[in-house]
């Protein structure tokens, strides 16, 4: 599949990333930026977030009107956000008119209009944004969670902070465009049908004289054990846990997506069988791998009624620690194994799954990898390197938040 | 083996790639599926036609519950087997209960075909073990929890229950707390008898497959399966309308749900529809986008189109802050009155189309998501729609289609639920 994938890098140092996928009548693409909110301007959490709706809000000489028409008379259906370490503008369409949408994207990245009546709109629309987690128990625990585990700017909220918001004014934001949005650690993923020199061609031609420097990411930094409550009046109460683990390229990555399938890959997994089909303790319950740049770290995650919320805890802590204690079985190797090439294979259809995986690989791996290249790392492994590795690892050391009416206690677990 | 009665094969008429296949057995279960060679993997699902609106009060939040107990094991296979075996297949799998229905479904590598098919087909023959039941019970309490706390999950629970009113369509998919108490298990047992019958059930294929050896497989697996005769019902539906407020002062935010009449799966209007509701509600410049989501007034606008068995109907959803709320639904009502008294223009209609062109298209690409369409198009018409099939009717729909329906003032009978909390009146 390796001879699928085309890369270049602009001589100003926009990375152009093409997986050919000639047999489909989509193409997928995203351009990633390296501005989020890790490197808002200090005092000024969520420029970021503004920034980049409105962005969207006229360019290339088109106001917010003319240019959501000119996207939607492509049919393109159009996606993005500004995250933690990026942003990206994201699109799915008809491959013939792609060459037509990237000069749209180019002119949002390059010629954005950033009027004065836009911006208001932009700040407002983000200050609902943030006034709507509120009412999302789900995702304050997780926001929550990543401010007491980063001790860097990666664990302020993609969101901003109210304050933030509001000391920002079109003056700093368009400042900040100037001195963040540039082609340096730009990435611009593709994936369908089309040709690499029709493509190549196209963002020559609409990204080629780009300039700018930008802004590097801070190194991140965590710190674990902190444990927290919030207290919140709602139904259920939410459980989130979070502990360091191996940073993207570094050896025994893959040993530790296995790990995370063996923990939660399907429903014969640990968590889901003993938290849920033994005990009938959560509805939903798991532990997913996330990175930033340089780091990896693991969440845990378990949303249970209150009155079940200690024994929920321990049950999920107890299981985060025991693959680390005891191993793991042959058998759960092979089935979180054959979870994640089946997973590979299934991604590989789908345009908008590759064009995304692709980016995100250039931006974290600073390398696309291959889907060919993941299957045999995968392949590699036995359970006795899996289990030395899990031995060599520390035992995780754990952050843990819950938020709900009263406060939960871990107690020791007896094994059903 | 039961003797397949009836067997079809009908080339796709735009990629001469595709070919559609169907097969009925003898029990009535009907088989159909898509052919792509093309197609690194393949997709399976089993569509029982029964759903939160085939219940009675009794037996609320049955068919969902259910759905979790068909993983709990069969006289074969224990709920660890099932599990277990469904990783061991590399599985992207799941099920799920809408008020239409119910669906089973997995998606493997073409070398674990047969794996998928013999794993879904002895699942659709459960066990329903008491011990079984009463943990589960535990896991369905605990999923009515989570929702309780998800407004915009709750508003369309409230909102489905009145606008619908006595009709079936308006029954909670989850139950409420104390019908799952109360539910036995000889009364689940009872349901699935009566609705999980060869007859009520599709099952849907698509991606890389060899027929004849499918169906042979398929024929062994479900022969002994006796079919009953399930009907379902269809009373008159006489939806609300007007504004229905509730108050909650555990939530911050005002969250509506919005009903207005629409068509049904039945009525060819639902093309023109769909595009409609796009002009109206879509994420990215609509009417209300512009309107509402643009100016930050709300921090959610969508209209949709959902059409249903014999029933359909617009919804749509809005979430703001609570002081805001009454000028936010007024210019709700402006937008939807601006479109029924003039109509929307041919270049909104034609960008809808496109939006949802390019939609279709992508959505079509995976053996997975053409499952999906699949199952449900053919279980509600018997018929088999390609994606350019839909893709045709979707860009031939015209304004003009509408035009005595929007004659009859659908969005004068407008019906909102809004969850919000109080609102303190301000000092001014």
């Amino acid at each position: 599949m390796s001879e699928r994938i085309y890369q270049t890098q602009l001589s100003n140092g926009l990375t152009l990333v093409l997986e050919a996928m000639p047999w489909l009548p989509s193409a997928s693409l995203k351009l990633t930026l390296p501005v989020g909110a890790a490197t808002d301007p200090e005092g000024q959490e969520g420029s970021a977030t503004v920034l980049h709706d409105w962005l969207s809000r006229g360019a290339g000489g088109r106001d917010s009107r003319q240019l959501s028409d000119a996207f939607d008379s492509l049919g393109v259906r159009q996606g993005g956000s500004a995250g933690r370490e990026s942003m990206s503008f994201s699109a799915s369409l008809l491959a013939d008119t792609l060459p037509d949408a990237l000069r749209l994207y180019a002119d949002i990245v390059r010629r954005p209009e950033l009027a004065d009546d836009e911006f208001v709109s932009a700040r407002t629309t983000a200050e609902q944004e943030l006034a709507s987690l509120d009412d999302s128990p789900t995702q304050r625990l997780f926001l929550a969670l990543s401010r007491t585990l980063f001790t860097s700017g990666q664990g302020r909220s993609p969101y901003g902070t109210e304050a933030g918001l509001a000391a920002l004014s079109a003056e700093s934001v368009r400042a900040d465009f100037g001195r963040r949005v540039s082609p340096q650690g730009a990435i611009l993923s593709v994936a369908g049908g089309v040709t690499w020199d029709d493509l190549r061609a196209t963002v020559e031609e609409s990204f080629g004289d780009w300039a700018g420097d930008g802004v590097p990411i801070p190194e991140p930094s965590i710190v674990t054990g902190t444990r927290e409550h919030i207290d919140s009046d709602t139904s259920q109460t939410q459980i989130g846990v979070a502990y360091e683990a191996v940073a993207p390229g570094d050896e025994g990555w893959y040993e530790n997506a296995l790990v995370n399938g063996v923990l939660s890959g399907g429903m014969g997994s640990r968590l889901f069988k003993e938290v849920r089909e033994k005990r009938g303790l959560v509805y939903s319950v798991a532990a997913v791998g996330r990175t930033v740049r340089g780091l990896g770290y693991t969440l845990g995650y378990a949303g249970t009624t209150p009155e079940r919320a200690d024994e929920t805890l321990s049950v999920l802590l107890h299981e985060l620690e025991r693959i680390y204690d005891e191993g793991v079985e042959a058998d759960e190797l092979e089935r979180a194994r054959t979870g994640i090439l089946s997973s590979l294979v299934m991604q590989g259809e789908s345009s908008g799954s590759r064009a995304d995986t692709l980016g995100r690989d250039i931006f974290l791996f600073g390398r696309p990898r291959p889907v060919e290249q993941t299957k045999e790392a995968i392949a590699a492994i036995t359970v006795d390197t899996l289990n030395t590795f899990l031995a060599n690892r520390p035992r995780p050391e754990f952050t843990v938040l819950t938020l709900g009416p009263k406060a939960v206690t871990r107690h020791a677990v007896e094994a059903l | 083996m039961s003797e397949s009665t009836t067997t079809e094969s009908t080339m796709s008429e735009s990629t001469t790639s595709l070919m559609f296949h169907k097969t009925v057995l003898d029990n009535g279960l009907t088989i159909i599926g898509e052919h792509n060679p093309q197609a690194q993997t393949f997709a399976a699902g089993y569509f029982v036609k029964t759903g939160a609106r085939d219940e009675t009060d009794e037996v609320a939040g049955v068919s969902h519950f259910l759905e979790h107990m068909m993983f709990k094991g069969t006289d074969k296979r224990s709920a660890d087997d099932i599990n277990r075996e469904f990783d061991e297949l590399g599985a992207n799998y799941n099920a799920y209960t809408s008020d239409e229905r119910t669906v089973y479904y997995g998606s493997v590598l073409p070398e674990r075909r047969a794996g998928l098919i013999d794993l879904l087909s002895d699942m659709m023959r459960p066990a329903l073990r008491e011990d079984d039941f009463a943990v589960e019970k535990n896991v369905i309490l605990e999923e009515i929890a989570m929702y309780e706390d998800r407004p915009n999950f709750k508003v369309f629970e409230e909102g489905n229950r009145r606008f619908y009113q006595q009709h079936p369509l308006g029954n909670s998919v989850l139950g409420s707390p104390d019908s799952i108490r109360n539910l036995t298990r000889d009364q689940m047992l009872r349901y699935f008898e009566s609705r999980y019958a060869p007859d009520n059930l599709v099952l849907s294929v698509a991606g890389n497959y060899d027929w004849d050896t499918l169906v042979a497989q398929i024929a062994a697996l479900t022969g002994s399966w006796q079919p009953q005769d399930t009907a379902r019902r269809y009373p008159d539906a006489d939806p609300a309308s007007g504004h229905v407020r509730l108050e909650n002062d555990k939530l911050k935010r005002a969250h509506v749900a919005l009903y207005a009449p629409g068509f049904s799966v039945q009525d060819d209007n639902r093309y023109a529809a769909s595009i409609l509701a796009s002009c109206l509600g879509d994420s990215s410049g609509s009417r209300l986008y512009w309107a509402l989501v643009d100016k930050g007034l709300v921090d959610s606008a969508m209209i949709s189109h959902d059409s249903a068995d014999h029933a359909g109907n617009f919804f749509g959803y809005l979430s703001a802050a609570p002081e805001a709320l009454d000028d936010v639904m007024e210019i709700l009502e402006q937008t939807l009155q601006g479109v029924q008294d003039e109509g929307v223009s041919a270049e909104e209609w034609l960008r809808a189309q496109r939006k949802l062109a390019t939609s279709l298209t992508l959505r079509g690409e995976t053996p997975f998501g053409r499952l999906m369409s699949l199952g449900s198009s053919y279980q509600y018409l018997q018929e088999y729609h390609s994606v350019q099939h839909v893709i045709d009717r979707l860009m031939k729909a015209a304004p003009s289609d509408l035009d005595s329906f929007l004659a009859t003032r659908p969005f004068d009978r407008l019906f909102s639920v809004t969850l919000t909390p109080p609102v303190t009146p301000s000092a001014s």
